[in-house]
């Protein structure tokens, strides 16, 4: 591939690394963390792309008797191939955008997220409001671990999306420790209202209480959540937890 | 026409490299015999071209033809490798950049003890000082071959720095809470491995597996100011670097969807089989370094051993860094070095794994 093109395709690449990081979708994919490094990443691209451009310029201008020499250094560059797969994220980024991992992830697989070990740190207590927002990952760790029945009889909002495995509907989110890849599920099964409305990934908050003591290890610590009400709502921009 | 071609010709001959290609005209012919066929050549300038136009032309078509559940995972799963990846292979263009500019082979020689197998185990301990995953370590190691380290020790460095970082070390710390002996014994079987693999390329490595564009020396810097020096062997790097690092994200997406999780849960229990299934799953998966302990950690039905071997294993060899080093050293070395730092990796962990589990 010959410089010039390389060089676009770099410009292309960071430009499309910088318009996840400040438009925000690079939540999707990464940490929230990660945002300056991919900030800085595409700046860097880009700088190199234009310092090479700049020379080549220059180069052509003053330099009209060294023909050769570029034009030997141009034909080897040509031999490669493989930058030609940079321009695989350039269009997956700016034509198809894929959206944030759903519930095809969560029924891909049977890793649970919440951790046992969490548990060793001990509980804090819960707020004493009358409805407690909690994430998922907090819901299931204490109904799995929380021998102090911190969460029995208590009201609790979960916000998560909506899974449906056979005849099973669940409220669920992802975790991610470092990007999408290992994005892994957490769970809760629900019951007591008809959930027939709801299609797979419609964002939701629900409000409702544990059955206490049913996150077990032989259901892989998926706790039932006894649902009053469901508000449907539009997805957080920052759809994985944790 | 012939006026337009006339134009072109005396353009090419001013920018030469730009669109020199382009037309191969009677003037460019004359001052350049060996290109004969006197035909319009297509470049890849125009190729990326056409590319485009008929990429956003067939927009709606394409998101339509990706819009199944898998295919939508897939995507997300690729486009979510390459983001994460790229800023780590661009912080290791830059240091092999910066290798080149600005420190002299001289001073490398000087840094490394003189015998190659003393040499091994001080860069595997080296690999501390980079704190990266692994997509960072194959551009510096490939610059150090270049600038006269011996293979052998920088491929030790290449496989003990994305395993043996603090921020690796920190984060399987965290991930494995309950199990703190986690830590030390990752930390000795990735040292092991990197060692071994060295000790090994030293014994019976031959330079001619290593592409002979990995190994060239960079030409004498004939009054080039340091900083283009930087400048273009970062971008040289980065370019060819980054497709090969955008083709193990295709594969890493395409494991990810097509692997199935039961596995693990079913061979949990028989331990041998536990112990392979991790090690494939570890190459297969190509999980970040600096992640892979928060996903070994979440696999709660499986014994210590297999989840230390999982940890071992991806950040030494994974379909990622295959991808990677088949780019940088040339399908040859790749093909011999990925499957014998599989097997010497899946043997430290082990060993790691009966001195402190």
């Amino acid at each position: 591939m010959r410089r010039e093109t390389q060089n676009i395709l770099l410009v292309l690449l960071g430009g499309a690394l910088l318009k996840l990081a400040l438009s925000g979708t690079y939540l999707r994919y990464v940490k929230e963390s990660l945002q300056p490094w991919l900030i800085g990443t595409g700046a860097v691209m880009i700088l190199l792309a234009v310092f090479s451009i700049a020379r080549d310029l220059r180069a052509g201008r003053t330099a009209e008797h060294d023909h050769e020499a570029h034009a030997h250094e141009g034909h080897e560059h040509g031999k490669s191939r493989s930058p030609w797969m940079l321009l695989l994220p350039v269009l997956a980024v700016f034509l198809i955008s894929p959206p944030a991992l759903g519930a095809d992830t969560v029924n891909r697989s049977d890793r649970n997220a919440a951790q046992e070990s969490k548990a060793s740190n001990g509980f804090a207590p819960l707020p004493s409001d009358e409805v407690v927002p909690l994430t998922i990952g907090e819901f299931v760790t204490r109904t799995a671990w929380d021998d102090s029945g911190s969460l029995n009889d208590r009201t609790v909002r979960l916000t998560g999306f909506v899974v449906r495995k056979e005849s099973n509907v669940y409220l669920a989110r992802l975790t991610i420790s470092c990007c999408a890849a290992d994005a892994a599920p957490v769970k809760t099964l629900m019951v007591g209202q008809d959930f027939a409305g709801l299609p797979d990934d419609q964002w939701i908050e629900a409000t409702g209480r544990v059955v206490p003591g049913s996150a077990t290890k032989d259901n892989a610590y998926v706790p039932t959540f006894t649902v009053s009400a469901i508000n449907p709502i539009t997805p957080p921009e920052d759809t994985y937890e944790g | 026409m012939s006026k337009t071609r006339h134009r072109w010709g005396s353009a090419a001959r001013g920018v030469p490299g730009i669109i020199s290609e382009v037309t191969i005209t009677g003037e460019i012919r004359g001052s350049r015999p060996r290109r004969t066929p006197p035909k319009l050549r297509v470049t890849s300038l125009e190729v990326l071209c056409v590319v485009l136009v008929v990429a956003l032309v067939f927009q709606d078509w394409l998101v339509s033809a990706l819009d199944a559940p898998v295919l939508r995972t897939a995507s997300t799963v690729f486009v979510a490798v390459c983001v994460q990846a790229l800023p780590f292979l661009v912080l290791g263009v830059l240091i092999s950049g910066a290798i080149a500019a600005f420190v002299p082979a001289s001073t490398l020689r000087r840094l490394l003890p003189r015998k190659t197998a003393l040499a091994v185990p001080v860069a595997g301990v080296a690999g501390v000082a980079l704190p990266g995953c692994e997509c960072a370590s194959v551009p510096v190691a490939r610059r150090l071959m270049q600038q006269g380290v011996a293979p052998a020790v920088a491929l030790s460095f290449l496989l003990a720095a994305p395993a043996v970082n603090p921020i690796v070390l920190v984060s399987t710390a965290v991930a494995f809470r309950d199990a703190p002996l986690m830590v030390p014994a990752r930390f000795l079987g990735s040292l092991l491995t990197a060692v071994i693999m060295g000790w090994l390329w030293v014994r019976f490595g031959k330079a001619e597996w290593i592409a002979e564009r990995a190994l060239r020396r960079l030409p004498d810097r004939d009054g080039t100011s340091r900083w283009v020096v930087f400048a273009e062997t970062a971008r040289h790097d980065l370019v060819e670097a980054g497709g090969f690092l955008v083709l193990g994200g295709v594969f890493a997406a395409a494991f990810n969807v097509l692997v199935p999780a039961e596995w693990m849960e079913t061979l949990g229990a028989q331990i041998v089989l536990g112990v392979l299934v991790m090690a494939l799953l570890a190459v297969v998966l190509a999980l970040c370094s600096e992640a892979d302990a928060f996903v070994a950690v979440s696999m709660s039905a499986l014994p210590l051993l297999p989840r230390l071997v999982f940890l071992v294993v991806g950040p030494a060899v994974d379909v990622k860094l295959i991808a990677l080093q088949a780019g940088t050293f040339g399908r040859g070395f790749a093909a011999r070095f990925a499957p014998v730092t599989f097997v010497v990796a899946i043997a430290s962990a082990l060993a790691a794994g009966a001195v402190f589990l």
